[in-house]
């Protein structure tokens, strides 16, 4: 029998993938997105789950991704039967005359703002009934609607309150998803609290503010002693206070994972995480260091590909537009190069979002994790099937699919 | 040497290190789990019940059929899993055959998304020409209006050379217009402006608004012309092309939205794609429209291959606009004058003309350009980079 550990000691969580893998994982997956016009994405996505999921040890087991493409690609063809109609709606509104489409594009906003708290809700549902831990599988119950109904009467608070109600939104949130998890016919338990969340955020809004209004002062007064607006040294100062903020968000949210999940209970098992939000920071630096290397290197690409389309208009150490467009006219190969670049540039900027941040977050929520307590768990038994078999295609459709 | 691994019923959480030993029978085997420390027998598993489940590079996950959905064995180290797996080719078997089904679906998949395109393809141009005629007139209408509006505050206000309805110039213009329609059968009324611009174009709205920038007026060097590329517009409308076409990139849109998974974003490629799915069906149109153009010139003498000379000559050096002849939406003019020279072979002749000398004169004087001053468009925002 396993039982090394000493009771009520913390074990750590170990988190044992690779970037290199998950990048030979994600490149091999966008080769294969071409010939199947797309529809490997579920396949890639599976692939993915499977990479982060087996490479998380906790307490020397791993954790193990049961679903499959399939499963995904049922959950989209669902989720086009709910869009269609939409769709057509967004048609019909695009033909009639402009105030009528506003008012229509606005409600099928709000329609849509709604259907994403639902689909975000059944996501969370189809990866933890799909994740096993020492043979036991988790899930989620609750309903997917009544969570939608909360985070839309949640939303409209916030925007009354311009973002003040915003840490009794997150608790109650996070509340409702963790005493709707299980492992096995263990219920998860949650304990955090607004209270836990109301320091670190009003902190940061105001900090927000008052850089902000700062940025907006500064280049404004720029702005007009140089007398025109176009002059770049005005616009300094905006683009340093919009970093300010950037950080002083992820400041903030590693605050908010840490305290939430710290907040969370299984049983007699104890959940620890520390997120250090100097740790976040810099995978959003590394994030931006490598899309600017690879945006760099398509562009020196694009150009030697553009010189070899149109060298003429590049004779003479100059750049004639006119040359350049005769050459360009007519030419099926341009066409494919402007689609293939685009491809590039789309493929590089999520490789570089998904190898820095969503590696990084997942890593960072791990390995800051421990968990005391854990034997408690030996006596957990497993719960009976879960029908979620619709997969979850609005979420994929609706882009709230989170690894 | 035994092999050690990590054992999961299924049923608890309990992990049991467990001993595995593999005991061989004629064509089959079975699976000894057996605790590690004691030797007590946990579980036997059926060599052909045996299968491998997705894990991390380095380790084996076995499960087997008819064992509780999360019962495991668990075993690490690529030289026991080399073991293992030479001991049991079975699961070698097993994991090709699942790839292979893996990549049959996906294939399968991919044809069927493939056909789904090609139907598109060619039925929408079919499709959207039904569906126009279910659009009611009145929808079309407003949409027209809509988009006149809108062109208005683009192009900072539509100004009409010869506001006059009861002008020789406009009275004639209104006479072509009924004449061109007489056979069509459509539920619209022709509403024909000729436009102050500098840029040469024509073009109509849905629910029978044409509009002639007056720089293409300018550039018509006879009749024939001018009433080629008029017919060829009024076509347009007869066949409520621009309806068609706003629900055929709808469609396009919807297709494309479906191969990104993307249902909601409207994004650069979906724009782009369409563009280029929708050239094939404004080609249909353009030979739609000039067949139509063709049959007016049936009824009335001129000679509708005219407007291709009139479309060449003010597209000749423009560069951007040749640019743009990547994505263009018009048939190449070569084919397209053979095709009106072939519909005008057999046109009977003795027809009445479409303008009297005195009309087209006024015509051509509608936005101040005399027929002497063919030269010198007037510049009205002198946009043009040239
Ligand atoms: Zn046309």
């Amino acid at each position: 029998m396993v039982m090394q550990h000493g009771p009520g000691r913390p074990v750590p969580v170990v988190f044992t993938g690779t970037r290199r893998e998950l990048a030979g994982l994600l490149l091999r997956g966008y080769a294969l997105l071409l010939p199947t016009i797309g529809l490997y994405r579920f396949w890639l996505l599976t692939w993915k789950r499977r990479f982060y999921w087996s490479n998380t040890d906790i307490a020397g087991d791993n954790l193990e991704y049961t679903g499959n493409a399939m499963q995904l690609l049922v959950g989209f063809l669902i989720a086009v039967a709910v869009f269609l109609p939409l769709y057509a709606m967004v048609f019909y509104l695009s033909t009639q005359s402009n105030q009528a489409a506003i008012v229509g594009y606005g409600m099928i906003g709000v329609t849509l703002w709604f259907l994403a708290g639902y689909a975000i809700y059944r996501a969370r549902d189809f990866r933890l009934s799909r994740t096993l831990w020492r043979g036991i599988r988790f899930d989620q119950t609750g309903n997917g609607w009544a969570y939608a109904l909360r985070r839309f009467g949640w939303s409209l608070l916030l925007i009354a309150t311009a973002g003040l109600a915003y840490p009794f939104m997150a608790a109650s949130l996070w509340r409702y998803r963790y005493v709707h998890s299980w492992y096995g016919d263990l219920r998860f338990g949650f304990f955090g609290s607004w209270k836990q969340l109301a320091l670190p955020f009003y902190l940061t809004y105001g900090a927000v503010l008052v850089v902000g209004g700062a940025g907006l002062g500064i280049s404004m007064a720029l702005g007009v002693s140089t007398d025109s607006l176009a002059e770049p040294r005005a616009y300094l100062p905006l683009v340093i206070a919009a970093l300010l903020i950037g950080a002083l968000a992820l400041r903030y949210q590693a605050r908010e994972l840490s305290s939430m999940y710290s907040s969370v209970r299984l049983g007699g098992a104890v959940v620890t995480v520390t997120v250090s939000a100097r740790a976040l920071i810099w995978q959003y630096v590394l994030c931006g260091m490598a899309l600017i290397a690879a945006f760099a290197v398509l562009a020196i690409g694009g150009l030697v590909v553009l010189g070899v389309l149109a060298s003429e208009a590049f004779a003479g150490g100059g750049f004639d537009l006119e040359i350049f467009f005769r050459q360009m006219q007519g030419s099926l190969i341009t066409l494919a190069a402007i689609i293939f670049g685009y491809l590039l540039m789309l493929g590089a900027f999520t490789l570089m979002t998904e190898l820095f941040i969503g590696l990084g977050f997942w890593r960072l929520i791990a390995t800051g994790a421990s968990i005391a307590g854990i034997e408690s768990l030996n006596v957990v038994r497993a719960r009976g099937e879960d029908k979620a078999l619709a997969g979850e295609g609005l979420a994929d459709a609706l882009n709230v699919g989170a690894y | 040497m035994t092999i050690v691994g990590r054992y999961y019923d299924g049923q608890s959480a309990t992990v049991h290190t467990v001993a595995l030993h593999y005991l061989a029978e004629y064509d089959s085997g079975t699976l000894l789990i057996g605790d590690a420390a004691d030797g007590s027998e946990i579980a036997r598993w059926a060599a052909s019940d045996l299968y491998l489940v997705p894990g991390r590079r380095d380790e084996m996950r076995l499960a087997a059929s008819g064992q509780p959905a999360g019962a495991r064995v668990v075993v690490r180290g690529a030289d026991t899993i080399a073991r293992i797996r030479a001991t049991l080719p079975v699961l070698g078997t097993k994991q090709r055959r699942e790839t292979t089904r893996q990549r049959r679906l996906a294939v399968t998949a991919t044809l069927a998304l493939v056909a789904v395109i090609a139907t598109y393809l060619y039925g929408v141009p079919l499709l959207a020409s039904r569906i126009v005629g279910l659009v009611p007139p009145a929808w079309e209408l407003r949409l027209g209006a809509t988009v006149a509006s809108q062109l208005q505050s683009s192009l900072g206000g539509l100004q009409i050379c010869d506001p006059d309805p009861g002008s020789l110039a406009n009275r004639a213009l209104t006479r072509f217009g009924q004449a061109a329609m007489a056979e069509s059968g459509s539920p619209f009324a022709l509403d024909i402006n000729i436009v102050r611009s500098d840029i040469p174009n024509a073009f109509a709205l849905p629910g029978g608004q044409v509009f002639f920038l007056s720089a293409l007026l300018d550039q018509a060097q006879s009749p024939d012309e001018f009433a080629g590329v008029l017919a060829h517009e009024i076509g347009h409308v007869a066949h409520r092309h621009g309806m068609e076409q706003l629900i055929s990139s709808a469609g396009t849109g919807a297709l494309i939205g479906f191969i990104l998974g993307d249902m909601t974003g409207i994004s650069v490629a979906a724009g782009l794609g369409s563009t280029i799915i929708d050239a094939r069906f404004s080609r249909d149109a353009e030979r739609q429209a000039d067949a139509f153009a063709a049959q007016v010139a049936h009824r009335l003498e001129f000679d509708a291959s005219g407007l291709v000379d009139l479309l060449n000559r003010v597209g000749e050096d423009d560069d951007f606009a040749r640019a743009l002849a990547l994505l263009s939406t018009h048939p190449l003019t070569d084919d397209r004058k053979a095709a009106l020279d072939r519909l005008g072979q057999d046109r009977p002749s003795g027809l009445e003309p479409p303008f009297t000398p005195a009309e087209w004169q006024a015509i051509k004087a509608m936005c101040g350009g005399a027929l002497d001053q063919r030269g010198t468009p007037i510049n009205v925002g002198a946009t043009k980079t040239k």
